[in-house]
Formats: C-alpha cells, structure tokens, sequence
C-alpha cells in the first residue's frame, strides 16, 4: 500500500525491515541449510552411507522411537483445537415494500411528534446526517400513522425475518433441518416466551437432543458472541455444525416518545438478519467458505461509564427508549483499544509487534510525550468489516486504525443500503466484499463489534475459498449501483 | 340510530418500491391551477364469489400499489410554493409545484360489515363516504398527501376501493386511469396504459385573433373572477340519489340520430331541475364538464387535468310537450359540444396563461361527462373480483348548486346503460325524483337519499 506522506527513501527503509522481521526465522534457516548442503557435497555418497550405517539401528530402537513419535504426533493433533468451518451464511433482504424513504419517516415523524417541533427537527438534522439511503426497511408495524408494535407483529416480523433467511442457508449449502446440532439465536431486544430459538425449532422440526441456545440483551456485538458460544461447544462436540441466527427485531423497540437522546435508534435501526452455519466435520473443509482464526471478547462493563452509556430506561412520560450516552465514541475508542492490544499479539507481524514494544518501552522508560505507535494493522488483514452502527462509529474507527476507504467501504455502504442492522450488519458487509468480487483465498477478514455493556468483540477469518463474483444474495439486485458517494448531509 | 357499519383499522403511508431522483420538480398547467379547491373522491366496489383471510387482499394491493407508484412521481411527491421566475414580490407568480421527495401516498384500511350487495342497497350520501378518506390540506402543505386511498373488506364478502385526491394533479378521468392502471398491474403484473405526463400543447403562433363568440372563454372569464357568484347553498343540505338508467336511448324515442347517451340524460336532467326549481319558462343555468383529450389531440393517458366547462343556452321554444321539450334540449347541449374545438380550447389555454383565480361554477347546475371511462374489457384486481358498481364525487366551488354525473354502468349488459350520480339540495331532490319526464326512463334507484341525515 502506497503510503502518500513520506517519500521514497523511508518506505523502502520499512519494507526492509518488515522483511527482515517477518522471515526471520526463514531467513536463518538458509546458512544452515546452506552449510549441510556443502558438508554433504564434501562427504560424498559414500562417507553418508557409512555414517548412516554406524548409527546401529536395531530393532527396539527402531520401535521406540517410532512409537515416540506417534506419540508425540497424536498428542499433538489431539490438543489442537477443532478448527471451526464457516460453510456459508445468508443475510436477508427485506421486501421493497417495506422501504422508508427519508422524506416517509420525516412526514411520520411530524405527524405522530406534532407538539414537538423540537424534537422533530433534532430527528431530522440526525437522520440528514446519518449515512442511511432511501432503501433502507422498516416493518410493516412501524409504518403505521401511529406505529402499533404489538406483541403479534413483533413475533411475525421475526418471523419473516429469521425463516427466509434460514430457509435461504438452507439453500445454499444443502442443511436439512434434522442435522442440525447446535442452534444460538441472538436478539438483543425482542425475548418473548417460547424463545425464538425454540420458534426456530418448532417451526423447522428440529431434533429433541439439539443444544440450543437464546441470547437476549447483548448488544450490537452479540453476533460474535454467539459465534464464541458455538465455538466453543464445537470443540467438546465432534463431527457437529452450529447454525446461529443473528437478528434484531425493530417492532416493539420503536420509540415514542420525545427525548431527543432516546430518538437516534429510531433513526438508525432497521430491519436485518442474518443465518450461519459453521462446522467442524473435516469434510465440510473443501466446500466452507471461511476458517475461523481468532475470537476475542473484551467487556468494559466493571467501569461505570462504559456500563451506563447505552441504557434502556424509561422516559418522563413512561415511553421506553434506548438512551445513548454523549460520550459513547470516547468508550467505544476506549473499548476498542482494549480489543487491540489482545488481538494485536495474535494476528499482527513480528516487524509490527517489535515496533509497538518499543513504542511502548520508550513511552514508559524514556519520554511519555512520544507518540503511541499505532499498530498497522492493514498488515495483518485484507479486509475490514466495522459494525455499521452509525457514520461517527465508522468515521472514528478509520481515523483511528488509519484505514484509507476502501477498507472501510463495506461498512459504509451496508449502513447506506440496510441501515444499522445490529449483530447482522457484520455479515451484510462480507456480504458485500464478497458480492465485489474481492474475497481471494488466504484472504484475513476482521470482523469488529460494539455493543451495549459496553463490549467489543472482535473475529478474525480466513478465507478458505476464492468467492467468485456475481454471488446470489442480499446484494445481487444493487451491487453494481455501489459503491456510492454518501454526502455528508443529505438536505431534505 | 344504526352503529357504525365502518370500523377503521390503520392508517399507513404507502411508497414506491424504487427510489425516486431527488429534487425533480413538476409544474401544473392551467388547467390544473383552475381546479385548485375542488377534490375528487371515487369508490369502487367489488362483489367476491370466494371468502378470503381478512387482511389478504389489502395486504396485497399494498404490495401492488407500492409497484404502481413507480410510475407516478407526482403523486407520491408535495407541493410546494415555488417562486416561478425572478420576481419575489410579485404574488400572482407563486404557484404550486410538486417535488418529487418520495414522499409517498396514504394509504388507509378499514373492515366493514355485512356484503357490498347489502351495503348498496341500503347506503346513502354520507355513509359512501365513510368508505373514502381524505384529509384537507394541513397548514404545513409539504407534509400533506394530495392522494389517499381506502381499501374495506367487507366481512361477508367483497371490497370497496375509495381514491381521493386534490383536484391540482388530477381530473375524474386520469384518477380512474389511476385505478385502471393500478387494477392491470395487480392482475396481469403489466400496466397496460402507463400515463404520461408533459405540458399542454403550445402557444399557437400564427396570427390567430381570439375568436369573436368563443362561450368557452367568456363563461370561464365570468366565472374566474374573484366576485363570481358564489354559490347560495344556505339552509338546504346537498343529498345524493344514484340511479341506474337501463335503456336510455330506447326511451328517448324518436329523437335524432347522433345524439349520445349523455347529450339526452343532461338535456333530461336540465329539465327536471329546472322544473324542480320553479322554473317554467326558461332552464336553469347549466354548465357540461367534459373531456376535451381528444380535441387536443392528447392521450387518453394524459396525466392531469382536462376538462372544461361550458354553458349551454337554450334556443328553443319552451311550450311544448315534454318529449320535444327534450329533444330540443339534448340537441343544444350537442351543438354546444360540437362547437368546442382545437382553437376554442386554445383560446381558453392561452387566456388562462395569465389568469390565477380558480373556477367557481357559483349555482349552476353541472353535468359531468364521464360516460366513455368503461372499457369492454373489465377491471379487476383479482379474477374473482367483480366491479359491481363506480360512485363518483367533486366536491368544491366547481360542483356549483347541484352535480349530474353521468358514469358508465359495470354490471349491465346493455351498452347505452349509465349510472347518473346526481346532488341537488334537498327540496329540489324531492321534485326531481318524482318528476313524470324522469319517471317515463323506468330509472332504477341504486342509492336513496332518504336515510340521509340532515345536517
């Protein structure tokens, strides 16, 4: 990557050294090798064949030390973890029926806020400069003159929601519902009883000796969360897949009231999911699209800062709302930068974890005023799905990781085209990359999540596969008009 | 006292299924700018030979109205109050133009009880128009739907469709070409007749004077006017009969060849009204509304409005027998149309150019010509969906004293049948009804005006 600040000289400069860090082993390995060759060119055939023969190998030594190494192989290859398949996923595309152009949520909004022009022009100046399109979905509930989110229409917008996306992973990668082992579902807002897991299964006549699993109330980043979960039942259970489903059901979480602080989810949130199958049948290795590499979790929730900062509280007037905090950028750089110094160790290169040490070394030892190295992490991975919560997150998050806009193209045109979908907004971005044509195999992808508590998680994948382009999926019908240009503000 | 056989369930906004261009802007033409304060309120009903989910059908037509709107950027657009040209101080150049924001049209649902066959034989006035919503214009125009539609099942079977809308954008014909449209792309998923919409024909450049006796222009410059006679509805409340002619060329008898079904059902209520009002030796001030797409050689496709007023006088001795007193009538009110023609409604366009004020027809009474809007092949949304019955209203200072409506019939099957839609004050209605001359076309009575409450 062409780094436009500095000249000619000092790039090569660290591309020498991210050489010489990056293959050193390798790099050692040559005079060794080098020198045995030349010993061996000096001996001769000959003089081999008689040092071989004075070894005298009989036969106890022999099996010793065969069964040593079988041994110490099966050892090995037991205590390795399951590698964790993902054969495919599918997002879901909401009917263009359900589409709420911007000037359809401002006229909903001043006529069901019609005492509250102040609030009515704050939701406007945010959804101005939001980063949504005009394709964005709302449910059918919420498209009412007043919305009316009752229980039924909640329950049938996850419905909608959650069976065509299953029953397009079902598609794709050939599942039938009755091999399923392991099933996580996760919805932050929407828990009623029966779970929707257990709708899943009732609705798919899913097996009664299944694992499943209900997460409710963790955030924008329970997608991962539920990934964590299946993976680690998948290493305790041989020969098993996992499908989670990631979702966030808009319906009894529309907001009605009028404090400005609590009207901002309105105009985000959207409708999404998401279906995932991951696996850790050796056979499914050749046809999965993608390894898992690394998970990490990071919880900032012992602080009260972080705690308080997305809260669920009710307003003066009773309405239930979701309150976002002033300083909610400030915590999610703080929980951020948590997530990267575990995952920094993991996945970056040793030129790049060297440099940090000693940027760090320096600042403790030397002179604090120096400049915190920041870890390059384009190094590391090809590809950069940020959860697409909202312009300031993806703003923050490439200023801060320094990614130019191409890195951060997906998440800016999934928030355009779907809006914030929570915990599935990660899987509409790869669905883009992929959609683009720009998934190789080799290919390291991570995926970053904020979410309530406030949490960050992060995972990396691997690509397995090369992805051809065109793929069928949420994107097919409007991959070709993006990537677009997103003004800062859209004047309505 | 009845309970309310109409019970509303929700009120939506419905949105075409693709994004529209931002900030294209349409103007009116005159013809639009003239109809300002009116509005138009139609309803459809539909019988239903199979029993369906309550909430399919409309959740359908949802869905098929949002495709439809693709082709109709206006009405899912707002008006706004543009400054036409440089001049901001001068008020006459602010008109209404619509920009095309996506905004979207409501969309409103309702459940009724009983059959549309029952609820045809026992409704009047007021309850009809329960069955279409509208929504005057809010004081804020840019947040106000110009179109609304309103789909009641009934709970025993059929359905009721109501379109209203602003008379700015649309006329009687192009809102039921609206319907058609909307109806060909349910079924068939291919809009047969997509509007089309553009400006006026132009300015004619030859050096064309006005012509001397055009009635067209005269009658629209006394009733543009600000003080035109404003209409003197006072204590009488307006009521609405719906009668069903079956055979009405048949019954005029010997009247002469090339009149239409129309000509001789106004000329007929020009003389019942006119008696109805005490009239004896003249006729009452009478205006037609007609369609004049063709004369302008425009497409029956044409988005907007286009129709006009024009009085007719009558020539004729009055003392005769009924019969001839109708024929002679009929057969003005033909040579009156006759004599509208390119140039007289050129004229009328280029004199409107620079005039602002809307038409107030003041207490004349109007006939309506909307005989031609059936087609022989029939609209449906679904193959079981039968249209049993078209009601029609315009509501404003254009509908003048009293409206005859003449619409064509969907469940007869003699071609010259016309259901007549006609408003007159109450004390007017009752002679009217009872008129021997009206009695002799053997009229069947759709809707009474009997129930109807004064209010």
């Amino acid at each position: 990557m062409p780094d436009p600040s500095s000249s000619v000289k000092p790039k090569y400069v660290k591309l020498g050294y991210q050489f010489l860090v990056n293959h050193f082993l390798n790099l050692l390995l040559i005079p060794i090798i080098a020198k045995i060759a030349v010993e061996l060119l000096r001996m001769g055939p000959e003089e081999i064949l008689n040092h071989f023969n004075a070894l005298h190998f009989d036969l106890l030594h022999v099996i010793c030390s065969s069964f040593f190494i079988i041994f110490v192989s099966t050892v090995y290859f037991m205590s390795k973890p399951r590698t964790v398949y993902l054969v495919d996923y599918s997002c879901y595309k909401p009917p263009v029926t359900c589409r709420v152009p911007f000037a359809t949520f401002m006229e909903h909004s001043r006529l069901i806020l019609k005492d509250n022009p102040k609030s009515v022009e704050f939701q406007m100046r945010m959804l101005e400069r939001s980063g949504l399109g005009e394709e964005t979905c709302l449910p059918p509930a919420i498209h009412y003159i007043p919305p009316t989110p009752t229980m039924e229409s909640a329950r049938s917008e996850a419905q909608v929601v959650i069976f065509t996306a299953m029953d397009d992973l079902f598609k794709k990668t050939g599942l039938k519902p009755k091999d399923i082992d392991i099933l996580v579902v996760n919805c932050s807002l929407f828990s009623p009883t029966p779970s929707l897991s257990a709708m899943i299964i009732n609705k798919y006549k899913l097996r009664s000796n299944i694992r499943s699993f209900n997460l409710s109330g963790m955030g924008c980043s329970a997608g991962l969360i539920s990934v964590d979960v299946a993976r680690d039942l998948l290493q305790v259970h041989p020969n098993s897949n996992a499908v989670i489903v990631s979702t966030e059901i808009i319906t009894p979480n529309y907001y009605q009231g009028k404090e400005r602080a609590m009207l901002l989810p309105n105009c985000l949130f959207r409708m999404g999911s998401a279906a995932i199958l991951l696996s850790n049948r050796r056979s499914d290795g050749w046809r999965a699209k993608y390894k898992l590499s690394h998970l990490v979790r990071t919880h900032k929730g012992a602080e009260d800062k972080s705690y308080n900062c997305v809260y669920q509280q009710e307003d003066n007037e009773g309405h239930v709302g979701i309150n976002l905090n002033k300083d909610l950028m400030a915590i999610a750089g703080e929980a951020l930068k948590s997530n990267i110094t575990t995952i920094g160790p993991l996945v970056l290169p040793a030129s790049e974890q060297l440099l940090f040490l000693s940027s760090l070394i320096g600042r403790k030892i030397f002179n604090p005023k120096w400049k915190p190295y920041i870890p390059d992490f384009k190094m590391a991975f090809e590809h950069f799905c940020i959860h697409a919560g909202g312009r300031a997150v993806i703003d923050e998050l490439q200023k801060s990781l320094e990614l130019s806009g191409e890195h951060v193209e997906a998440s800016r045109m999934t928030l355009h085209r779907f809006g914030n979908t929570s915990s599935s907004s990660l899987w509409y971005e790869l669905s883009y990359i992929e959609a683009k044509g720009r998934m190789k195999r080799g290919d390291r992808v991570w995926q970053i999540a904020f979410g309530s508590g406030f949490k960050c998680n992060s995972a990396v994948w691997k690509c397995n596969r090369t992805i051809k382009a065109p793929t069928e999926g949420a994107w097919s019908d409007c991959i070709d008009r993006y990537p677009v240009f997103i003004p800062e503000v859209v004047k309505l | 006292m009845e309970e309310d056989r109409v019970r509303f369930i929700c009120k939506r906004t419905v949105v075409s299924t693709k994004s529209v261009e931002q900030g294209q802007l349409y103007r009116f033409s005159v013809f639009d700018h003239v109809m300002e304060p009116n509005h138009i309120r139609l309803v459809y009903y539909f019988r239903s030979s199979k029993t369906r989910e309550p909430g399919e059908i409309t959740k359908k037509l949802r869905e098929s109205l949002a495709y439809t709107l693709n082709c109709y950027p206006i009405i899912t657009g707002r008006l706004v109050k543009d400054i036409d040209g440089m001049d901001e101080k001068d008020d006459l150049n602010r008109q209404w133009k619509v920009k095309s924001n996506d905004g979207g049209m409501r969309m409103v649902e309702a459940r009724a009880t009983g059959t549309v066959e029952e609820w045809l034989r026992s409704v009047n006035r007021e309850e009809e128009l329960k069955l279409v919503h509208w929504e005057d214009m809010y004081h804020l125009p840019y947040y106000w739907s110009t179109f609304y539609v309103q789909v009641t099942e009934f709970d025993s079977g059929g359905l009721a469709i109501g379109l209203s809308c602003s008379h700015l954008l649309a006329d009687s014909v192009c809102a039921m070409m609206f319907f058609r449209a909307w109806a060909d792309l349910t079924l068939t998923r291919n809009m047969m007749a997509p509007p089309l919409f553009h400006s006026l024909p132009p300015r004619r450049f030859a050096n064309h004077g006005m012509i001397s006796n055009n009635q067209l222009l005269s009658h629209y410059i006394k009733s543009c006017a600000l003080n035109a006679p404003p209409s003197n509805l006072t204590e009488d409340s307006i009521v609405t009969v719906t009668l069903l002619f079956p055979d009405p060329m048949v019954r005029a008898g010997e009247s002469e060849p090339g009149l239409s079904t129309f000509e001789i059902l106004a000329g007929l209520f020009w003389v019942c009204v006119s008696r109805a009002k005490g009239k004896t030796n003249e006729f009452v001030d009478m205006s037609l509304c007609v369609d004049v797409r063709k004369l302008l050689r425009l497409d029956q496709s044409y988005f907007g409005n286009c129709m006009v007023y024009h009085k007719v006088q009558y020539s004729k001795p009055f003392k005769t027998k009924d019969s001839l007193l109708l024929s002679h009538a009929a057969q003005d009110i033909h040579n009156a149309t006759k004599r509208l023609d390119y140039d007289t409604v050129m004229d009328l366009i280029e004199w409107l150019s620079s005039n602002s004020n809307p038409i107030s027809n003041g207490s004349d009474l109007v006939c309506t010509n909307l005989e031609d809007m059936g087609n022989s092949r029939p609209m449906m949304f679904e193959k079981d969906l039968i249209l049993s019955h078209v009601s029609c209203y315009v509501e404003g200072p254009v509908a003048g004293g009293g409206q005859v409506i003449v619409l064509p019939s969907p469940s007869c099957e003699e071609p010259t049948s016309r259901v007549v839609m006609i408003s007159l004050p109450r004390r007017e209605m009752v002679k009217v009804v009872e008129d021997e001359l009206l009695l002799s076309f053997s009229p069947v009575l759709l809707m009474d005006y009997t129930k109807q409450k004064n209010v």
